[in-house]
């Protein structure tokens, strides 16, 4: 038992490493001095006078911040058996919307950080509800119309930011600076980026644990994921079930560009990063959708990362390593696995 | 209004719709099989970077088109083995494969690619020329959709016809009908269905790669970071929208290009007094699907066991 779960994970860590030792090779970098970077970058040791452990984590807890909702987006999503490819979008509407709330005058200064976070994951849940209605109404796959509004939340968020709620008093395409009383605190006084946003989504993780595996509505969205058929014989709401778990990966991805919003932009701006929504896919995989594991994924994806993006900054060599061994990552786990199991081949 | 609609404007349609149609026919070819294929994608944006690589290494556009379906086809052979053997999740193989091809295509581009820019050397390959098609391009109607093209784009608008005609007049076709009909079925009835799967998607792979050439050896001369935008994608809704049929699927492309050509022409031009904003036309081939998937256009039925 503990041999046949070993060997794939060590098998994993060894493709990680091979294709990383792989890349820095190609990238024509050395390669004992390129993985001491890498870990450099990741952890902040061993310091140097520009680098150290608070540049460190300031980026690896921002990172995993963001990929860890996302990753449990995708994750409770495929729990119930969807599959959220739409969690770029939900994270764009939601950090929209967690910006507009958070740039309200007249907002009570007490509620005003709970009201641009609600609103966020508000939006993000909105934005969940057409796609998941055409697939239990419509039978429409859930991967298309989540692809489809990613788009549509791209240029919609985009038309707001440079003609409606675009900050009057620049011409940037960017909203107007968020009010203190919606910011969330940083983790550290000498920290960027990091906020508290990292304890509400580790406390989301952990609370999405005991739902998904401790109450009747988790048993049931799961019994919905691992075989709808067989859940609807046993009397499950399953279309309920599937739409509810889509709304929550809505709500979470949403969150997570609220969270954005209020702890380290401080405003929505032309660009603004959507890109972990899908990085959200590999957190989730990874961790096998299990909302306490998406902690530990999302903080090695968050080091990866962060390991590869300082090995870009000190060597020159392309940042993309992390993509590159995120994506062989992806496959090795959906191979090992994720097999789908079948009578017939 | 008159400069609006012109034979300029069709013919740059013709041109934003080429790779739409290319990369749509791919996934045609993949999911009547029964094989999601959102990797189009990544194939896209690989093909376009072997094309751009090949050609500037060669000086030739035909090297670059075959350096992009080579790659296209070893994107594609990695989707049907982790499909087919592994039996991986269709959409988690395609996913992986999209983020593999952003990733190794930006970082060889900025290995190869770039520092040759640095050193001051072009990065602009030779391109495909406008075909003449004896004469046939300057007849009064065809003019505004032949003039100036290249021969991607003539292939591009002969191919849903040639699959047409393959897919309802050969053996190939009718067993491709059956397992998009039921593959279980297929399967009893002797239809090599595994054989199948593997063709259609190594197709997708040619198709799409050459969508992604298309960008680099007509479109652009130059190969630049996920150039790809989101095609892929566009594509794939257009395969739905035409309802998985050849002729539908590129007619869908077609309008979807259509769009793009009419949002280039109206940055910054009122209709009729009133300013357009660009982002709602970008907007609309994504919308339309969302209402086509509403059912509001007619039923869409995918292909039987499509995903297993």
């Amino acid at each position: 038992m503990l041999k046949s779960r070993l060997m794939p994970a060590l098998l994993g860590a060894g493709i990680v490493l091979g294709a990383l030792t792989l890349l820095i090779v190609a990238a024509g970098k050395p390669v004992g001095e390129s993985f001491q970077i890498i870990v450099q970058g990741a952890t902040g040791y061993p310091r140097t006078e520009l680098y150290g452990p608070v540049d460190a984590w300031d980026a690896v807890l921002h990172d995993m911040t963001l990929l860890l909702l996302t990753g449990l987006s995708v994750a409770v999503a495929l729990q119930a058996g969807l599959f959220n490819i739409g969690a770029a979008g939900q994270l764009l509407v939601g950090a929209l919307a967690a910006a507009w709330i958070g740039t309200l005058q007249g907002m009570p200064g007490g509620l005003h950080l709970l009201a641009a976070l609600l609103g966020g994951a508000g939006a993000g849940a909105l934005w969940a509800f057409l796609p998941v209605w055409l697939k239990v109404k419509r039978g429409a796959h859930e991967v298309i119309s989540t692809i489809m509004f990613n788009y549509i939340a791209l240029y919609l968020t985009h038309w707001l930011v440079t003609e409606r709620l675009k900050d009057p008093a620049g011409d940037a395409p960017q909203t107007a600076v968020i009010a203190e009383a919606a910011r969330l605190p940083l983790l550290r006084e000498d920290f960027l980026q990091a906020s508290w946003g990292l304890g509400i989504a580790v406390l989301t993780a952990l609370g999405l644990w005991l739902v998904l595996y401790r109450t009747v509505w988790g048993y049931e969205a799961r019994a919905t994921g691992a075989n709808r058929d067989a859940a609807d014989a046993a009397g499950a709401p399953t279309a309920r079930r599937m739409t509810e778990a889509m709304l929550l990966a809505g709500a979470l991805a949403g969150l997570g560009g609220a969270i954005e919003v209020c702890g380290s932009q401080y405003r929505f701006f032309e660009g603004f990063p959507s890109e972990y929504g899908f990085d959200g896919i590999a957190v989730a995989l990874l961790a096998g959708n299990h909302p306490a594991l998406t902690i530990l994924s999302g903080w090695l994806m968050s080091a990866l990362r962060s390991g590869a993006y300082h090995l870009h900054a000190e060597t020159g060599a392309p940042k993309e390593i992390a993509i590159v061994v995120q994506a062989a990552l992806i496959l090795y786990v959906a191979a090992v696995y994720l097999r789908k199991r079948r009578v017939e081949g | 209004m008159g400069e609006l609609f012109d034979a300029q404007l069709i013919g740059t349609a013709v041109r934003q719709a080429t790779p739409l149609i290319l990369a749509a026919l791919g996934g045609l070819m993949s999911e009547r099989v029964g094989v999601i294929n959102i990797g189009l994608e990544g194939k896209i944006l690989m093909g376009a970077f072997a094309a751009a690589l090949g050609a500037l290494l060669s000086g030739s556009p035909i090297v670059g088109l075959a350096c992009a379906i080579l790659v296209g086809l070893t994107l594609a052979l990695l989707h049907a083995v982790a499909t087919q053997e592994l039996r991986t999740d269709h959409i988690v193989s395609g996913v992986a494969i999209n983020l593999l091809a952003l990733g190794l295509s930006t970082y060889l581009f900025r290995q190869i690619i770039v520092p040759r820019e640095e050193a001051g050397e072009t990065s602009v390959v030779s391109m495909f020329g406008a075909v003449s098609l004896g004469g046939l391009e300057n007849l009064p109607i065809l003019d505004a959709l032949l003039k100036d093209q290249s021969w991607l784009t003539l292939f591009a608008l002969a191919l849903p016809f040639v699959l047409l005609a393959l897919l309802t007049r050969t053996r190939w076709g009718l067993r491709v009908y059956a397992i998009g009909n039921d593959s279980i079925k297929a399967r009893t009835m002797g239809v090599p269905v595994k054989r199948l799967r593997y063709i259609g998607v190594l197709w997708s792979g040619v198709f799409a790669s050459m969508a992604g050439a298309f960008l680099v050896l007509s479109a652009t001369g130059q190969f630049r970071e996920n150039m790809s935008a989101g095609r892929g994608f566009i594509a794939l809704a257009a395969l739905i929208f035409g309802r998985w049929h050849p002729l539908g699927a590129a007619g869908a492309a077609l309008g979807f290009g259509f769009f793009e050509a009419l949002q280039m022409r109206l940055q910054g031009q009122p209709v009729f007094g009133v300013q357009l904003p660009t982002d709602l036309l970008l907007m609309l081939p994504y919308l339309l699907t969302v209402i086509a998937l509403m059912g509001l256009l007619g039923r869409m039925k995918p292909p039987s066991d499509l995903g297993n």
